[in-house]
């Protein structure tokens, strides 16, 4: 049975030992945290906070490394990301104008048929667009492993070799916040994906955050303003149907109701979680079966506690 | 009249308990959305309001209010501004600039303190108090030998929480350090805006001139001083990004005008300037009106605004619309924009003074340094 519990930040409140109680789970530890990325081999707070040892799979310097011995391979990562800050701009400038239209339709009190159609097809358009750029993407990633594949690298086939074979062993992985794009970016590098899919998992933040289908980035407080809401990648899809929003306190504008709105019917049918200090959620086979201090934000823009499903 | 003193006087001149109990309940100035009321309570023969603000009278006249020994005088101002200010008592012959006793809230500078007069709908920005879920940084002190201007100066060196000695860090220079630290919150809007990460972590050094008037007003020793024996001392000691968009400079008032001329001397040196409230003094024809020490920033500045160019990549400008210095900045601004670097130019109901300058910190800290936290969630 696949089991995954989804935390929000761990500061102020940390809840990650409590998740552990809950899974009891059997066997050494494995932690991944490369989305701190200098910072990854600071593991000591973790392992205090949960009184247990961890080992690291150290992903962030593992790659680092092995972009220094292997040019070759560097190069074609360099490439990978350069194509897909590219695709991102090109993506939000086709994204802002979608957002516009979308949010003025919202904002029009009319209420007659004509307008709800709009609006329909407005937000479809951008749904759409968050489709597109995901395929995109997708096959950037696509073309690297094709490529990558071609790449003899004995150094690299055995060092995945060996993260898969820790991950295998693990009883538990713990995934951290951070930054979310590093994050995924080096779970996929190291093609971690399907090990993980197999294993309980404890995330929290970016790490929650890499677990789902689409990893959306957000910020309604931004200093610079706000931006409207990206999808940035796509998940490992190891938890279905939910969008985990880490922050969600803060970083959500909750007084603006049609802005709300437009994001839960954007990203539906997948439910958007929030997930602040405190929260959990806790799913078996993609289905919730408990959850704390979470809500789902609804179609409306108002948001209800997550309930078991 | 204001309607609190309206209600006041509504039965005729009140009595003195009347008085005291108003002056208990209210808070002064008393503010109603586009304008304001100021009082004063006291013997006096004239009161006057000393405000400083460009484009109004220096002094202008609280009228007594009929029996009692209060003061009032209420001036239209738009929503969310702030100057500071004081008042101008006249008694026996003897004129006293004294605060607002009625008001308590202060802002100091280097000068002493003002009683801050806070238009309707300002507030302060809760990024510039103390916030204890933000890890604090640290402060040190280095020692540089100067060859510039031959002797040692000190600076205070800003270590962002966390500081590692394994990562590269940004580098921000700011002038009057101290000043900044003290009567503009530097080290809380620091610790918060990292903390958010909204701008990334970074150390600041802090200068502090001996004599400002002559070495911010574009002296080249200063500019040497910056980019010849600070930078290195500084690089050899910490372990800094080798990226002119890792090194910003940051002045206020003859601060700013150090800021540019620094960069003006060294261009691409400093990637990012924030300059608030420069006194960017220049002369179209003939002698500028300033006093004479202004004589070699107007030098400087019309030398650049006759052969213009790019010194930086990003620069950030504020300059409050009650300050003179409007004028300078917003003649600047075309000089700087055509040059094809990245400005951002912010008028602001305020005027020359420290809180005016802090509360744009965040604003230009993070469009010149923009922090991870699009990307990061932990």
């Amino acid at each position: 049975m696949a089991i995954q519990i989804l935390l929000g930040p761990q500061s102020p409140t940390a809840n990650l030992k409590n998740a552990i109680e809950l899974l009891s789970a059997d066997g050494p530890v494995v932690s991944i945290t490369a989305g701190w990325r200098d910072s990854e081999a600071e593991t000591d707070e973790l392992q205090n906070a949960i009184g247990r040892p961890i080992e690291d799979l150290n992903l962030y310097h593992q790659a680092e490394e092995i972009f220094a011995r292997e040019p070759e391979l560097h190069a074609l990562q360099r490439e990978r990301q350069d194509q897909l800050l590219e695709l991102q701009r090109l993506y939000r400038v086709r994204l802002t104008s979608g957002m516009i239209a979308a949010r003025k339709l919202l904002r029009d009190k009319g209420g007659s048929d004509l307008l709800r159609l709009e609006q329909r097809a407005a937000i479809s358009q951008v749904r759409a667009l968050d489709r597109h750029h995901v395929q995109r993407i997708s096959a950037t990633h696509q073309s690297f492993d094709k490529r990558r594949a071609m790449l003899d690298i004995p150094s690299a086939t055995s060092l995945q070799q060996s993260l898969e074979q820790k991950l295998r062993q693990s009883g538990l992985v713990l995934i951290a916040g951070g930054h979310v794009a590093v994050l995924i970016n080096r779970i996929r590098l190291f093609r971690l994906g399907d090990v993980l899919a197999q294993k309980p998992i404890i995330a929290w933040s970016a790490g929650a955050m890499v677990l789902g289908e689409r990893i959306v980035l957000f910020h309604d407080d931004a200093p610079q303003g706000k931006r409207d809401a990206e999808v940035l990648d796509a998940g490992l899809g190891i938890v279905r149907n939910v969008i985990p929003l880490p922050h969600a306190k803060s970083r959500l504008d909750w007084s603006s109701r049609n802005r709300m709105a437009m994001f839960s019917r954007r990203f539906a049918p997948a439910k958007c979680c929030t997930l602040d200090s405190g929260s959990m959620i806790h799913l078996e086979n993609n289905r919730i079966t408990s959850a704390i201090q979470s809500s789902v934000i609804l179609r409306t823009g108002r948001k209800k506690p997550v309930t078991a499903r | 009249m204001n309607p609190i003193i309206q209600s006041l006087y509504r039965d005729g001149a009140p009595a003195p308990e009347a008085i005291d109990n108003f002056v208990e309940q209210n808070r002064f100035p008393l503010i109603e959305p586009g304008r304001i009321t100021f009082v004063y309570r006291g013997q006096a023969k004239e009161v006057h309001l000393r405000s400083w603000i460009a484009g109004l009278s220096t002094a202008q006249p609280l009228e007594p209010l009929e029996g009692s020994d209060l003061w009032a005088l209420t001036v239209d101002l738009p929503d969310k501004s702030r100057f500071e200010y004081k008042f101008e008592v006249v008694t026996n012959g003897e004129r006293q600039l004294v605060l607002d006793d009625l008001n308590g809230v202060l802002a100091h500078d280097p000068f002493g303190a003002n009683s801050v007069c806070q238009g309707y709908g300002y507030r302060r920005p809760g990024w510039t108090r103390h916030d204890p879920e933000s890890r604090s940084g640290n402060l040190a002190t280095l020692k540089i030998a100067s060859r510039a201007f031959q002797e040692t100066r000190e600076l205070e060196i800003y270590l962002p929480a966390q500081f590692r000695r394994n990562r590269s860090y940004p580098l921000l220079v700011v002038h009057d350090g101290p000043d900044y630290l003290r009567y503009a919150d530097l080290k809380n809007v620091l610790d918060n805006l990292i903390h958010r990460l909204e701008i990334p972590a970074m150390i600041v050094a802090m200068t502090h001139s001996p004599d400002r008037l002559v070495e911010y007003t574009g002296d080249e020793r200063h500019a040497r001083f910056l980019s010849e024996d600070l930078l290195p001392a500084v690089s050899a000691k910490f372990p800094l990004l080798d990226d002119s968009k890792a090194r910003g400079l940051v002045g206020a008032s003859l601060g700013g005008v150090a800021a540019l001329h620094t960069a003006g001397r060294n261009p691409q040196l400093f990637g990012q300037l924030l300059l608030q409230s420069g006194s960017f003094v220049f002369s179209d024809l003939g002698h500028h009106k300033q006093e004479p020490l202004f004589d070699p920033v107007a030098k400087f500045v019309n030398e650049y605004r006759n052969n213009p160019y790019a010194l930086a990549e990003k620069i950030y400008m504020s300059c409050g619309i009650y300050e003179s210095l409007i004028y300078e900045n917003r003649s600047l601004l075309p000089v700087l924009q055509d040059q094809g670097m990245q400005i951002l130019f912010e008028e602001v109901r305020d005027a020359h003074n420290w809180e005016n300058w802090r509360d744009r910190l965040r604003q230009g800290l993070t469009w010149l340094f923009p922090g991870p936290l699009w990307m990061v969630y932990e």
